[in-house]
């Protein structure tokens, strides 16, 4: 159907696209297992060295298991409270809807370099800044839209007719949020706490204002040492979030389906 | 089970019922006010100047820090920088999104989509600093790139640390972003549509010109001012791949908290950012509605 020059250049330009937004990750990954003390290309050897250097470095290993921490505060915080706005959102007749979304949405619409300084300037104030858990706070904070819409979407979706069914069968309201709404939501609900701990996991910038020589996170500890140099195991550092993202990419696969993100609304 | 649900009779009778929605919503509601706090104070220490003797702000109110910022032609300079950066970043990440769309909404193969797909949601979990150092491996005076060139006998250049190399990381990061706004406005397009213009004698170029971009215009301009507000308020992109030279709003008001300790300046450029960044939110939201993001199951 389509004519042969548009398939050509638009197959191009795809190409290319594919090639900025992969080459970057393969290379990286490639990189980790170079057996050369600097990075080069290609890569001479094969080598687990690198892996075996990091598994072993202190710095490293402590920025990894805060960044756990701060994802897992994150997803503490976020989960119920986006979940209840989600319902609330879908379920709920609430005056002054709109004005209530585009406040909710503030975290997407005000810059993170603001968002971020705003914050640092708060915690300061409060005397919690050099902690780490309001980090996870904060990245709760900034990303808090993903699941109130990822929520809102499942509950959209679900028919009210059977919370009604169940109430008329007797549920008492505790009964029918909990044995009824709440189920139904559940995979918008799961989908949601995905998105949240991944991208807690790989924030940077708000991370960046927070964090001190004593709390900083993997994100943060790759850039303060690229910075200085770039070596392989700083690649093998890198290759982990490349493991989480495959296994994100793959779980929301499993659980959403990816084409749900090409339907017009 | 009947135990909580007496409770909840009693901490929330049904009289109380037209408010639920509003208890349900309190948290997240308190929750993003820790950034309309962060703005409350942000906008107070803009106000008071730094003393050079004392290092302390000043006690009194007073607007300087909001005229250094204008009369200064170092942030004219990193200002004009970010906004042209911004520029050339929407331009070519639409000239790649809309094809890259195009061609994964049109697709006939489930298997493509796929791997179209994954290719775009990949990137965005692994976080912007591991995929601006791929970049710099890759682009550095060593890297894959210069090897390539020379195999054509192109003797190594400096790709990296300069303006342009700023404009391709920022392209490279927002690609899945302009996509993903992009494809389901493209989905909204009827195929008919496009056979009708075929039918009548147009070419690819004159539907794609004439149906296609037209009927894709909301979704295009969405991308674009979403694509624009965050390469303008970048900071990783300008600090690793700029290397320091190419400095960004976002760059200028980290170093004044974090280098030259003028907390009063860095919040002057900050509120001026954020204020920025919300004209182009309140052009978004206008021409689209609050419900942009499908927020709320509006039927």
């Amino acid at each position: 159907m389509t004519a042969v020059s548009q398939r050509f250049l638009f197959w191009t330009i795809v190409w290319f696209c594919i090639l900025i937004l992969s080459v970057p990750t393969i290379i990286v990954v490639g990189a980790s297992f170079t057996t050369a003390n600097m990075i080069s290309f290609p890569p001479e050897g094969f080598t687990f060295r690198w892996y075996e250097k990091i598994a072993l470095a202190r710095d490293l290993q402590q920025a990894f298991i805060r960044s756990l921490f701060v994802s897992t505060v994150c997803l503490i915080v976020s989960v119920p409270i986006g979940t209840l706005a989600g319902l609330a959102l879908a379920r709920f007749r609430i005056r002054f809807a709109n004005l209530v979304q585009v406040y909710l949405l503030l975290p997407f619409t005000i810059p993170l370099i603001g968002s971020g300084i705003g914050m640092m300037l708060i915690f300061g104030e409060w005397r919690i800044l050099g902690s780490l858990w309001p980090i996870g706070v904060a990245l709760a904070v900034i990303n808090l839209p993903f699941i109130i819409w990822s929520v809102s979407s499942a509950a959209g979706a679900l028919d009210s007719d059977l919370e009604l069914a169940a109430s008329s069968c007797g549920a008492g309201r505790f009964e029918t949020f909990w044995y009824v709404t709440l189920p139904g939501v559940m995979p918008g609900v799961i989908t949601g706490g995905l998105l949240m701990f991944v991208l807690a996991m790989s924030e940077f910038l708000v991370s960046l204002l927070l964090t001190d020589a004593r709390t900083v996170t993997l994100p943060v500890q790759i850039y303060n040492n690229i910075r200085s140099i770039i070596t392989p195991d700083l690649a093998a550092v890198s290759s982990v979030f490349v493991v989480i993202a495959l296994f994100a990419v793959w779980l929301l696969d499993r659980l959403v389906g990816l084409e749900i993100f090409l339907k017009s609304k | 089970m009947d135990a909580l649900n007496r409770t909840l009779d009693i901490v929330w009778p049904a009289r109380m019922m037209p408010y639920t929605g509003w208890a349900l919503l309190m948290p997240a509601l308190l929750l993003v006010g820790l950034l309309v706090l962060g703005l409350f104070q942000m906008a107070d220490s803009s106000l008071h100047t730094l003393d050079r003797s004392t290092f302390l702000p000043s006690e009194n109110y007073t607007l300087e820090n909001y005229r250094t910022v204008v009369e200064n032609a170092t942030y004219g300079k990193i200002i004009w920088r970010s906004v042209l950066g911004a520029v050339l970043t929407v331009f070519f990440t639409l000239l790649l999104a809309l094809p890259y769309s195009y061609i994964m909404v049109r697709t006939s193969s489930s298997a493509v989509r796929k791997v179209l797909l994954v290719t775009l949601f990949l990137p965005f979990f692994i976080g912007q600093v591991v995929r601006a150092y791929g970049l710099l491996i890759i682009l550095g005076t060593t890297g894959v790139a210069n090897n390539a060139l020379g195999l054509v006998g192109v003797e190594p250049i400096r790709l990296l640390f300069n303006f342009p190399a700023v404009v391709f990381g920022l392209v490279q990061y927002m690609l899945p972003f302009a996509v993903l706004m992009l494809a389901p406005a493209l989905t909204a397009i009827p195929r008919e549509t496009e056979t009708a213009a075929a039918s009548l004698g147009a070419n690819w170029l004159q539907s794609f010109r004439h149906v296609v971009i037209p009927m894709a215009k909301p979704g295009l301009i969405g991308a674009g001012l979403v694509v624009g507000t965050l390469a303008l308020t970048d900071f990783a992109m300008p600090a690793m791949l700029g290397g320091g030279s190419q400095d960004f709003i976002a760059n200028a008001i980290y170093d004044q908290f974090f280098r030259t300790a003028d907390q009063g300046l860095g919040a002057a450029l900050a509120l001026m950012l954020v204020v920025l960044g919300s004209v182009f939110v309140a052009i978004v939201i206008s021409i689209f509605g609050a419900g942009t993001l499908g927020m709320g199951g509006k039927k």
